[in-house]
């Protein structure tokens, strides 16, 4: 379960949070941007989630 | 113990349900913890770095007294970050920042960012929101990233790369600059606007009401702490090397350029030490808090409208480990009204702690001439304060005096007297003492508010 906070801690600010997190970044940037290309190819769901 | 009825809640304490701050009867500062927020609680209360921060006064000092009942110290004065200088405010978010590094180790995070958990003790900075520690939870950011950049880090940047004081942003908005308007408001290639004001504001401009999706995607795609905390110490280094810009100051400087001898001014701080003890002084229009520190004071709330003042004077007392004397940039002419959710989320100066003494020092003159105020308006307040009062009264021929009045049409303040202050004063206040400053033009009173 995501646990929600009592702030919404806006999505523009959770995703630059990866930009900002330095050389531990580079592997989630990357699979990130790499199940959107999925998403966009339709190779995968939008709800599935592993 | 108290029972829950007979609490009083804290006004300013409804944001975060999960932890509430309520009062007992006796004045207790009290912290209501939910189910969820005593696991929390019970991870917090164990961790080394907490012990560590209580210890060294860094958390403000908290106690159990009770399943899901929390006891903290109360600190001796609320003030708002709207009342601190810049260095205040760099000094909160490092404090910040430096217990949510320590809290990451340990596997904690604060749920927010926000200058508002961090109050005073004199000089020394205290963080007292304790319910808004939390477990870091797997694939989960800091939530009080966005915060942290609206209310602590672009107003230090307005004022570091713009020369802006943003006292008055921050008072004009309790939720701070917003990432569109610091954008709009501050010089692109300067260090951490690309990515902390321009992308952050291009990303949320993208993925505006996402969250829920955006959280979903960032678990699954392996976020982790050790991103938070390269963040974090990224944030710490940007802040700590953020200095102040400011204009021309009127007043800084202004004990030496003012028309005292060193004998007035050695004059003029015994007759504030024999103006005896206090719980809570206010002192307004501290300058360079010389008379501040002469007072024999329990808790001093050192008053200046001057940004740079304060904030000159915060780091002397930093720097001698002052824990007595808060320095507040306050307008007296326009002081800290209510603000927020039925203007009562954060409360008015006065509301504040009444005061016991009250220093009025080379400040009347500002006030009536400079700012226009009727001798009976500002004997009118000074009487609602309902405290001891220390006020000096420089005549026309003073030559501080003469330079207010030259820049006003003569007829305004055709009343500036003497004879006219005493009679406001009189009217009010019993004066017990009063002695003349070697110069001639200055007198000091020590009055008693009439019943």
């Amino acid at each position: 379960m995501a646990s929600l906070s009592y702030l919404d801690p806006g999505s523009g600010s959770m995703l630059l949070q990866i930009i900002l997190g330095g050389a531990a970044a580079v592997g989630v940037g990357a699979k990130l941007t790499w199940r959107r290309l999925l998403r966009t190819l339709r190779i995968r769901r939008d709800d599935d989630d592993s | 113990m108290t029972t829950t009825a007979s609490r009083t809640p804290e006004p300013a304490s409804f944001r975060d349900p999960e932890a509430r701050i309520v009062y007992s009867p006796e004045g207790e500062v009290l912290r209501e913890l939910s189910p969820r927020a005593q696991e929390d609680w019970a991870v917090l209360e164990s961790a080394r770095f907490f012990r560590r921060a209580l210890e060294d006064g860094r958390i403000v000092a908290t106690e159990e007294i009770a399943p899901g009942l929390l006891r903290h110290e109360r600190v001796p004065f609320v003030s708002y970050p709207y009342e601190w200088p810049f260095e205040m405010l760099r000094e909160a978010a490092l404090l910040q920042l430096g217990l949510l590094d320590e809290a990451l180790a340990e596997g904690l995070v604060l749920k927010d960012g926000s200058p508002y958990n961090v109050q005073w003790r004199g000089s020394e900075p205290v963080f007292v929101d304790v319910g808004s520690f939390e477990r870091l939870r797997d694939g989960e950011p800091w939530a009080g990233y966005r915060q942290f950049c609206t209310l602590f880090l672009y107003p230090m940047m307005l004022q570091a790369y713009r020369g802006i004081a943003p006292q008055p942003w921050l008072r004009g908005s309790l939720e701070g600059i917003e990432p569109a308007e610091a954008r709009a408001l501050l010089p692109t290639f300067r260090r951490g606007v690309l990515s902390h004001v321009v992308l952050h504001d291009r990303l949320e401009a993208k993925h505006a009401d996402r969250a829920k999706d955006v959280r979903a995607e960032l678990k699954a795609s392996g976020f982790r702490k050790e991103l938070i905390q390269a963040n974090v110490r990224g944030l710490r280094k940007l802040v700590e090397r953020l200095r102040p810009r400011r204009g021309r100051s009127t007043w800084a400087g202004y004990r030496e350029a003012a028309p005292y001898t060193d004998e007035d001014a050695e004059r003029k701080e015994r007759f504030v030490q024999e103006a005896g003890h206090a719980r809570l002084a206010w002192d307004l229009g501290a300058n360079d808090g010389r008379f501040a520190r002469a007072l024999d004071a329990e808790t001093v709330i050192a008053v200046d409208g001057e940004e740079r003042v304060v904030g000159e004077l915060y780091t002397a007392l930093r720097r001698e480990g002052s824990r007595s004397i808060l320095p507040l940039v306050v307008d007296l002419a326009n002081p800290s009204p209510g603000l927020g959710w039925r203007g009562v989320e954060r409360s008015r100066l006065e509301e504040r702690g009444r005061p016991d003494l009250v220093l009025c020092l080379a400040l009347v003159h500002h006030l009536a001439i400079g700012r226009n105020v009727p001798f009976a308006e500002l004997v009118g307040w000074l009487r609602g304060l309902g405290a001891r009062l220390v006020i000096e009264f420089a005549a026309r021929e003073d030559p501080m005096v003469e330079r207010l009045l030259s820049a006003k049409r003569a007829e305004t303040h055709e009343g500036y007297s003497r004879d006219a202050f005493e009679r406001e004063l009189a009217d009010a206040f019993e004066v017990e003492r009063q002695e003349e400053l070697s110069a001639g033009t200055r007198t000091l009173y020590l009055a008693r508010p009439l019943a």
